[in-house]
């Protein structure tokens, strides 16, 4: 809320606070000050000058070069845009030499080859006004050649961020009361906010029905007739200019200084342009309303709307019609003040999107008793001002709502909860200065501008923020912790993370939204099986971001697009994150999280030694293997069938599929401009990683040497390794304890073996646990292992 | 006999001399040690020594053996020596090394893992929950009235069916008391979600940090030390914090924590980084209601929350000057980070 200085001044006296002090003083009780702006003509070098005459540029069509008095003796020639004045008019002149807001100096020059000596200024380039449309035209009793600063008081504005809780912050009397208890001193007690003396009137049935008490508490209006309309004075303009607002008329104006000096948002109806009394009810549904901001709105049932006879005239709390209110010709009014309820107001300004100062103040709750005193203010500041006769008495429907209940402080409870030992008077004494009464017994009469305080946890932060959080001690206690299952997990991903790393594998976070594009993908759903789905958005944001992803690859693949652009030569990214996915048959979304990895170019950094090895599809299963394989199962390659991977696999950990791989189809990588084969592999690291499994016991290192020997077999082309594997696997002879591959060979030529066919050389490892083996029980051991060859198939011995 | 072994031990020092290489040295080795050496063909000699001469002739012999093979060892050894210097020599050490490839974590992940380490030091573990969170753990449970502005269509992503993408860590929370008595002190790091357009300072999909400590007589001493030593953890141990009171439906009093930094080039200046506060007494009862017990009956327990933007801590701590760039993966940015 914008909060003029000079206004608070009307209820506090603040003339030995510096800025400064006043904004942390708010700041620190949860008052934030956002902003502080300088008031008021406090620049040097402008003064008031007089237009003597205006001529066209003769360059430009939308310019006018102007001679300007400006007390100096000698006229002054001023090139200007603005198009709002007329000559003989009194404006702010910058001299050469001033300095505006915003640092813009001002100095002599050409504007399209014309001499300009200086500028006249809007409000807003002098920061007095926020009115930016043309010149700010100046009194006529203005003396020419005068500073400006002589005729605007000097104000600074406080941007204050008031939080939704405190509504009885959003008007200048608020802002006082709350620096008042502050500040411990006193308000100045303004004649105009005394006890309300009208006399309430209970409304007859032609005068106002209200219907609608869940939505309207209490209804109130006075009639006043024989007003002049007609421009405010100038204390009241000033005032509102302060804040920002611009002066529309006197009746207009004066609704909306009592807003910001009370809080009370009022609303002033034309009474010639009212068809009868007036009806408080709900809408009829499909009703239609054009209001005040030229929007016509359509309306449902539950929604409160003022009306007449025959037609709404405004809809409650939030904005009257365009129609109903005053104008330049209006002579009788009728002045609304009222108490609506905040749920109401929140629902309807949610629904229609139409807020204003009014449905503002009301949605958060306004203070219920001060609504017959706002309508007397108003009341006799129109009648100084605008004239007219207002009626005795003030007609009311409804009841003004309950004030707040006393609210109960357990003094011991309070300091626990504080952490610090205030005494039960020294905590009194701070709710005393907010407003609040001692009844004894704990218990706190709340003002009925508090209706925030409704627990004791209540008064305890009013406590905390009056006394100052910084003079709370900070206490550094501590307690054992049990790690949890999340702990563990944590752990887990973390080292799986800092491997990759350590292995040159950049650790990568993308936005965990994907388009339909990317959904579309056979790649982005390698995981998903025909049952399982991906989670689409109900409403998303953009194209690009419309479900939620089932995978980390099409993220990864933007990545490695990216960087191939920025001419990235080694990629090698992984990312662990959320997926998410469900079951075509249950709304239930499953989240889990995988490892995505994807994998070309350089294996090692280029170098002057010569070229890195590209990446193959063996750098991506071994960096698997090495990463999943370690405990007692290990990890193994099946061959899977996918539309968009080349020599695709799935992964195993034992027996359980826990991921896959496979080189993305060619003809994709190419359009990613991805100069050599490109991986990409998934792991459910769900299924991957058993973050608290127990520790395994080690082995024994061996006692007696080992003995191997080479054996190559011609097997046909199309063998897998995995069969060859699994027959030394199954052979089970205590004495062959080990078998590796140890090289491939095949002729494309038919030369040395049919194409047909190919060699595949194994090591056999043979040891003993208790004896040095001799050669003739290897070579028993090794004759068996052949012998048994014709189990694997079309085998030969080479 | 023994002048002649003398003499010959005598040529032989002085030949060993002239072996300047292996060819002079095995050259060497047959003159004086081959099978037809001197010193070979001295020894056979040794048949025609008297009986009593003989140890001594025997003693000599050996002693001059045992001087020749050690010049031939000592030659040699200088030899490879000459050989290995020659080798190195020209090796240039201020030629670029062979460096591994180092990549590094992504500031996010770095920035969690500090403030997990620093809050697992204060006695604190980790807990999680779903990202597709029900309305009641996001916001029904935390205090947040159904006519609450983040709670529409327009600020949070909502599914068919009511569920929704969390808007905040702080529904682990809800999670966490649900199905664990106190005493609880939790963090729980992971993503949210808002309906924002992404520019340089919003991400639709942001990391948070959240976190709960519940117990009898935990107070806004606890949290003030709390988080006053997180964030002296993160950012250095004489990093000024102070609290600005503030508002949020799920903690009462709240706050908002500042600390103060000197950004690169600038004056230091206080810069929003969390929110705060005492658990709201209605958390607490929701919770009851929700589990069938009284174990966090408001009268009972008390607790602090907080929560902190991981994005934001990163922008600081770095100065990222585009929260896009955390998305985004260039190698050149994270590259940056490897040492870090």
């Amino acid at each position: 809320m914008n909060t003029s200085l000079n206004w608070l001044q009307d209820h506090i006296d603040l003339s030995d606070y510096s800025t400064d002090t006043l904004s942390d003083l708010l700041t620190f009780a949860g008052v934030e000050v956002e902003g502080v702006q300088a008031r008021g003509a406090v620049v040097d070098h402008v003064v008031v000058g007089q237009i003597k005459s205006s001529d066209p540029h003769p360059g430009a069509d939308r310019l006018s070069v102007c001679q300007v008095d400006d007390g100096s003796g000698t006229l002054r020639q001023i090139v200007c845009g603005a198009k709002n004045y007329k000559v003989d008019d009194k404006v702010p002149v910058a001299l050469p030499g001033a300095v505006l807001p915003g640092d813009f100096k001002i100095k002599e020059g050409k504007l399209r080859g014309v001499d300009s000596n200086g500028m006249m200024c809007s409000g807003r380039e002098l920061q007095l006004t926020e009115d930016h449309d043309g010149l700010l035209i100046l009194k006529t009793e203005a003396a020419t050649g005068m500073p400006i600063g002589e005729l605007f008081e000097s104000d600074t504005l406080l941007e204050l961020e008031i939080t939704p809780n405190r509504p009885d912050c959003l008007s200048h009397l608020g802002i006082a009361r709350e620096l008042a208890a502050l500040a411990k001193r006193p308000l100045k007690g303004v004649a105009h906010h005394g006890a309300t003396t009208v006399i309430q009137q209970a409304a007859k049935p032609e005068e106002i029905t209200l219907d609608a008490t869940e939505s309207c508490a209490f209804y109130t209006a006075r009639r006043i007739s024989g007003v002049t309309v007609g421009p405010s004075p100038d204390w009241l303009k000033s005032k509102l200019e302060a804040i920002g607002l611009r002066p529309i008329n006197n009746i207009v104006d004066i609704t909306n200084y009592v807003l910001f000096e009370m809080g009370q948002p009022l609303h002033a109806f034309d009474v010639a342009k009212l068809d009868g009394g007036i009806r408080v009810r709900l809408a009829n549904d499909g009703e239609k309303f054009a209001a005040l901001d030229g929007d016509e709105y359509a309306l449902q049932t539950n929604d409160l709307v003022i009306a007449d006879q025959s037609k709404v005239v405004a809809i409650g709390g939030v904005m009257g019609g365009e129609d109903s209110g005053v104008t330049d010709g209006t002579t009788d009014l009728l002045l609304e003040s009222a108490y609506f309820t905040p749920s109401h107001i929140r629902r309807i300004s949610r629904r229609l999107d139409l807020s204003s100062d009014s449905s503002y103040r009301f949605e958060r709750g306004i203070d219920p008793a001060q609504t017959v005193g706002a309508s007397e203010l108003a009341t006799k500041l129109i009648l100084e001002i605008a004239g007219g006769e207002a009626e005795d008495v003030l007609l009311v429907a409804g009841e003004v709502p309950a004030p707040p209940s006393p609210v109960t402080l357990d003094h011991g409870r309070a300091q626990r909860l504080l952490g610090v030992d205030l005494t039960e008077a020294e905590m009194g004494e701070i709710l005393t200065g907010l407003g609040l009464e001692s009844q004894g017994d704990g218990a706190w009469k709340v003002p009925t501008f508090r209706g925030d305080l409704e627990r004791h946890v209540d008064l305890v932060e009013e406590i905390a923020r009056v006394y100052g959080i910084d003079k709370i001690p900070a206490r550094e206690v501590a307690s054992f912790a049990e790690p949890s299952k999340e702990d563990a997990r944590y752990d887990a991903t973390h080292q799986l993370r800092q491997r990759l790393v350590d292995l040159g594998y950049d650790d990568c976070l993308t936005i965990k939204l994907i388009s339909d594009a990317q959904l579309g993908d056979d790649l982005c759903s390698l995981r998903l099986g025909r049952q399982t789905q991906a989670v689409p958005l109900k409403k998303p944001l953009s194209q690009d971001h419309t479900t939620l992803r089932p995978s980390v690859i099409p993220g990864l693949l933007d990545v490695a697009e990216r960087n191939i652009r920025q001419g990235a030569t080694s990629l090698k990214f992984f990312e662990i994150g959320t997926v998410f996915s469900k079951h075509e048959k249950s709304p239930k979304v499953l989240e889990s999280q995988q490892l995505g990895i994807v994998l070309s170019g350089d294996m090692a950094n280029p170098s002057w030694h010569g070229d890195a090895p590209g990446a193959d599809l063996y750098d991506l299963i071994g960096l698997c293997e090495a990463l999943f394989g370690g405990g007692k199962q290990a990890v193994s390659m099946r061959r899977l069938e996918q539309e968009s991977l080349l020599a695709a696999a799935e992964i195993l950990l034992g027996k359980t599929v826990i991921g896959r791989l496979g080189q993305v189809i060619p003809a994709r990588a190419r359009e990613m401009d991805c100069q050599g084969p490109l991986y990409v592999a998934e792991i459910d690291l769900g299924k991957a990683i058993k973050p608290s499994a127990p520790a395994e016991p080690v082995t024994d290192l061996p006692k007696f040497p080992a003995i191997t020997r080479d054996i190559a077999l011609e097997v046909p082309a199309d063998m897998e390794n995995a069969e060859v594997a699994n027959f030394f696997s199954k052979r089970n002879d205590v004495l062959l304890v080990g078998f590796k591959m140890f090289d491939l060979f095949a002729d494309p030529t038919g030369e040395k073996l049919p194409v047909d066919r190919k060699s595949v050389a194994y090591t056999l490892t043979y040891r003993s646990n208790d004896r040095t083996l001799k050669s003739e029980e290897i070579d028993k051991a090794h004759a068996k292992v052949l012998a048994a060859l014709p189990k694997l198939g079309d085998v030969r011995q080479r | 006999m023994i002048a002649q072994l003398d003499a010959i031990h005598q040529d032989a020092q002085a030949a060993i001399e002239d072996a300047r290489d292996d060819a002079a040295l095995e050259e060497f080795r047959i003159r004086f040690l081959g099978k037809k050496g001197a010193l070979t063909q001295a020894a056979a000699g040794m048949r025609n020594v008297s009986k009593e001469d003989k140890p001594a002739v025997g003693q000599k012999l050996n002693e001059v053996r045992k001087a020749l093979t050690g010049f031939v060892e000592a030659r040699s050894a200088e030899l490879l020596a000459l050989k290995d210097a020659d080798a190195a020599k020209g090796v240039d050490v201020t030629l670029p090394g062979r460096r591994p490839q180092q990549a590094a974590l992504h500031p996010l992940t770095q920035v969690m893992h500090r403030g997990i380490s620093a809050l697992r030091q204060m006695g604190f573990t980790l807990a999680a929950g779903p990202e597709v969170e029900t309305e009641f753990h996001c916001f029904d449970a935390l205090n947040t009235p159904e006519d609450h502005p983040a709670r529409n269509e327009k600020d949070t992503f909502y599914f068919a069916d009511g569920h929704l993408l969390r808007t905040h860590t702080s529904s682990v929370q809800v999670r966490t008391m649900e199905t664990t008595k106190p005493p609880v002190r939790i963090i729980a790091p992971g993503s949210a979600y808002r309906r924002d357009e992404i520019d340089s300072t919003h991400l639709s999909v942001f990391s948070q940090m959240e976190g709960l400590y519940v117990a009898e007589d935990v107070s806004l001493g606890d949290l003030k030390g709390t988080l006053e030593r997180l964030f002296r953890a993160i950012f250095g141990p004489k990093t000024p914090v102070r609290f600005r009171p503030h508002f949020f439906p799920f903690t009462e009093p709240s706050f908002e924590i500042d600390i103060k930094l000197q950004p690169k080039g600038q004056e230091p200046r206080w810069i929003e980084i969390a929110g705060c506060g005492m658990v709201d007494p209605s958390v607490f009862s929701q919770i009851c209601e929700s589990r069938g017990d009284d174990v966090y009956d408001p009268d009972k327990v008390t607790g602090f929350a907080f929560g902190l933007g991981l994005e934001r801590l990163a922008m600081i701590m770095w100065g990222i000057p585009d929260i896009r760039l955390l998305i985004e993966n260039d190698q050149r940015f994270l590259r940056q980070f490897a040492s870090a």
